[in-house]
């Protein structure tokens, strides 16, 4: 009764994590899962830090009626306090298990920095040139450089999208975007 | 006017053109949100906010609503086809929904799992009807001191309920607070962590953060994936299950319904937590529990039916209290509040046209989901056909779009493209974003209450531990306790994810 239909999701993605070339590569790196966790503990320890100084140039207060800084320095205390509760169970796991394989993470995949890259020129853009300009230059470059099709059809495809957002928000439903120079 | 009037108050709205269409509208896009991968309900109701806008708040809840429990449905599509959960809760559905799919009895684990939902989404919403009322009415009696004591209580529980580890899930907690202290102090009206910007003095956007944690950082980590995918197309001849299927499935349904309402409460991960909790219970019970694994149609139906209600019992501390407990109800809470709508205790006494148009609207999606979800369910799998990197562009275009739609800024972009980076590196090293969001959620209201409760006390602590707090405490403590018991005699955690995993 059931007929099976090939749905390729990720077909046209150019190397898999697993491949053993990407050892050889720059890219992704390959990092320790316990010496990324250290790293982000560190990270959560510096927030926690930075939130607690800046709290503590705001009015704290007393004890029994704090002021605005008293609550986000508590909390920034506690960040470092867990951060380094993190850090500590890491380095206790390792000695444990001094033995065992560290799980390897991989950070920089290709299709994730590319999209991450676009994403961060959307907000410089997004006024300059005009939500409908910039967005249509994010998908073009998306459809080109990860869904790996022609410029040509990227553009018009891009170009069709950016029609149907006009319609649908700028028409339907009367959302204002900007529209840079025009 | 008596509940009852209340009700039939509500269906006027809910049934009305209007209120029927944006329902549809709800529930189609909450099946569609659920059956693709990288999108959940959460992402699905931030993406169609901004359309709420120019509607009545009752009308736009309706809809966001909708999207909630039709991506419950949705989701349990692609685990019984693809062995792709749409989304979280559906994933216990992959063991043996997809095992049946394989042995060609695709038609009956969809009827049976789209039954199961509709029967656990309407009891679900009983007991939203039954249980909210009286539980706001006490709620008002109550002082600012109690609600710090309830909020606290609520952070706690999702540091200890969460499925990975706790440490990390209590420093997503303390996180989420930090982050929800920045802008205007609300009782001082002094400017914290703004750096002098005027776009952040009303807090970081809710919906930027929400998009970028859970949305942006799903799909950054798919887009490392490279896998070819199967689908399983049933014929709709082939959905009608058969005697041994139905009566295998009644009691497991029953149970569902049971164990979904009750964790629907428990803020947190309740409705991924409850699906585990559903399938341990039904392989400790079963005749064959060697069949579990390998296509057992009880497997299906408990998780199922469990996952979807908890829907409804997930408005329960939403609407009576104010506290959202998982982060799809948290967004609920923050589309309320743009529309001028204040949930918790007096919501029924003030908008008492948005509390039961809601509830009417529930039925009646319960409803529209399943007439919806088994006849285009080829249609539904054809989505995936789309090739991701195609709908990853097209997804983040809507998700731009409809940030930037909430504040009119471009620091809501900012905030999304950020907070997707930092989700997906958090992620990856097993950082929980819910109880990130939920605390950002709760973080300015237990603030202000804090400090409110000690100003009426004269600077005393004493107060948080007064006759009401302490029962409330003790008896919300004392049926934690009693839950985490039960999951843990049942195993859910060890059994089921190692069998998840394998799966």
């Amino acid at each position: 009764m059931a007929d099976q239909a090939s749905v390729t999701n990720h077909a046209s993605a150019p190397q898999s994590p697993h491949e053993p070339a990407s050892q050889k590569s720059l890219l992704p790196r390959v990092i320790g899962s316990r010496r990324a966790g250290l790293l982000a503990a560190g990270a959560l320890a510096l927030i926690g830090l930075i939130f607690g100084w800046q709290a503590s140039r705001l009015d704290l207060g007393q004890i029994g009626l704090p002021g605005p800084g008293f609550f986000p320095l508590l909390l920034g205390a506690l960040l470092v306090v867990f951060a380094a509760a993190i850090a500590i169970e890491g380095r206790l796991a390792s000695s444990k298990l001094a033995s065992s394989k560290d799980e390897p993470l991989e950070f920089g995949h290709a299709q994730v920095l590319i999209t991450f890259a676009a994403l961060l020129t959307v907000p410089l853009l997004f006024e300059l040139l005009g939500a409908y300009i910039t967005l249509g230059l994010m998908s073009a470059v998306l459809l080109v450089c990860i869904a790996r099709v022609s410029l040509l059809l990227a553009v018009v495809s891009s170009a069709v999208g950016m029609a149907a957002c006009w319609y649908l928000f700028g028409e339907l439903l009367g959302v204002r975007l900007p529209i840079g120079p025009f | 006017m008596t509940g009852f009037e209340q009700l039939v108050r509500g269906f006027s709205v809910a049934l009305s053109w209007k209120g029927l269409l944006y329902c549809f509208i709800g529930c189609l896009w909450g099946t569609v949100v659920g059956v693709l991968p990288g999108l959940g309900p959460l992402a699905g109701m931030t993406l169609l906010l901004p359309l709420t806008f120019g509607l009545d708040p009752t009308i736009g809840i309706i809809m966001l609503t909708g999207i909630f429990y039709g991506a419950m449905y949705g989701g349990s599509t692609t685990s019984i086809l693809v062995r792709i959960p749409g989304e979280a809760a559906s994933v216990v559905t992959c063991i043996d929904g997809y095992e049946m799919a394989r042995q060609g009895r695709a038609g009956p684990a969809l009827m049976i799992s789209a039954v199961g939902s509709f029967i656990g989404g309407t009891v679900s919403v009983l007991g939203l009807m039954f249980i909210a009322p009286p539980l706001a009415k006490v709620m008002i009696a109550i002082g600012p001191s109690v609600e710090v004591v309830l909020m606290l209580l609520a952070l706690f529980v999702i540091s200890i309920v969460s499925a990975g580890s706790r440490i990390k899930t209590a420093t997503m907690v303390v996180l989420g607070l930090l982050l929800g202290t920045i802008g205007l102090d609300n009782l001082t009206g002094a400017p914290r962590f703004t750096f002098g910007s005027p776009e952040l003095s009303g807090g970081l956007s809710f919906a930027a953060l929400a998009i970028g944690l859970f949305g942006l950082s799903e799909i950054l980590i798919n887009l490392e994936k490279t896998e070819t995918i199967k689908a399983i197309q049933p014929k709709l001849r082939d959905l009608i299950p058969r005697w041994n299927d139905v009566r295998d499935s009644a009691p497991a349904i029953g149970r569902g319904s049971v164990i979904g309402f009750i964790f629907g409460i428990i803020p947190g991960v309740s409705h991924v937590v409850s699906t585990f909790v559903s399938y341990a219970v039904e392989k400790r019970l079963s005749k064959n529990p060697e069949q579990f694994g390998k296509g057992a149609i009880a497997g299906v139906a408990g998780p199922e039916t469990a996952n979807n209600a908890v829907t409804g019992t997930a408005m329960i501390p939403l609407l009576a209290l104010g506290i959202p407990s998982i982060p799809a109800t948290a967004l609920l809470l923050s589309a309320l509040t743009i529309h001028g709508v204040q949930p918790g205790p007096l919501l029924l006494t003030d908008r008492p046209d948005v509390f039961w148009g809601l509830v009417a609207s529930m039925y009646i999606g319960n409803i529209i989901l399943l007439m919806l979800n088994l006849p285009l369910v080829g249609i539904f799998v054809n989505l995936l056909r789309i090739p991701y990197q195609w709908l990853v562009t097209a997804i983040l275009v809507i998700s731009i779009i409809g940030v930037y739609s909430v504040n009119s800024s471009v620091i809501d972009i900012w905030i999304m493209v950020v907070s997707g980076g930092i989700g997906y590196l958090l992620r990856k090293l097993g950082y929980e974003m819910a109880p990130l969001l939920l605390a950002l959620v709760l973080g300015d209201r237990l603030e202000s209450s804090f400090r409110l409760a000690l100003t009426m006390s004269g600077g005393s602590y004493a107060t948080f531990l007064d006759t009401a707090s302490v029962v409330v405490l003790g008896s919300a403590l004392g049926l934690m306790l009693l839950i985490q018991g039960l999951a843990w005699v049942f195993g859910y955690r060890k059994s089921v994810t190692d069998e998840a995993e394998r799966a």
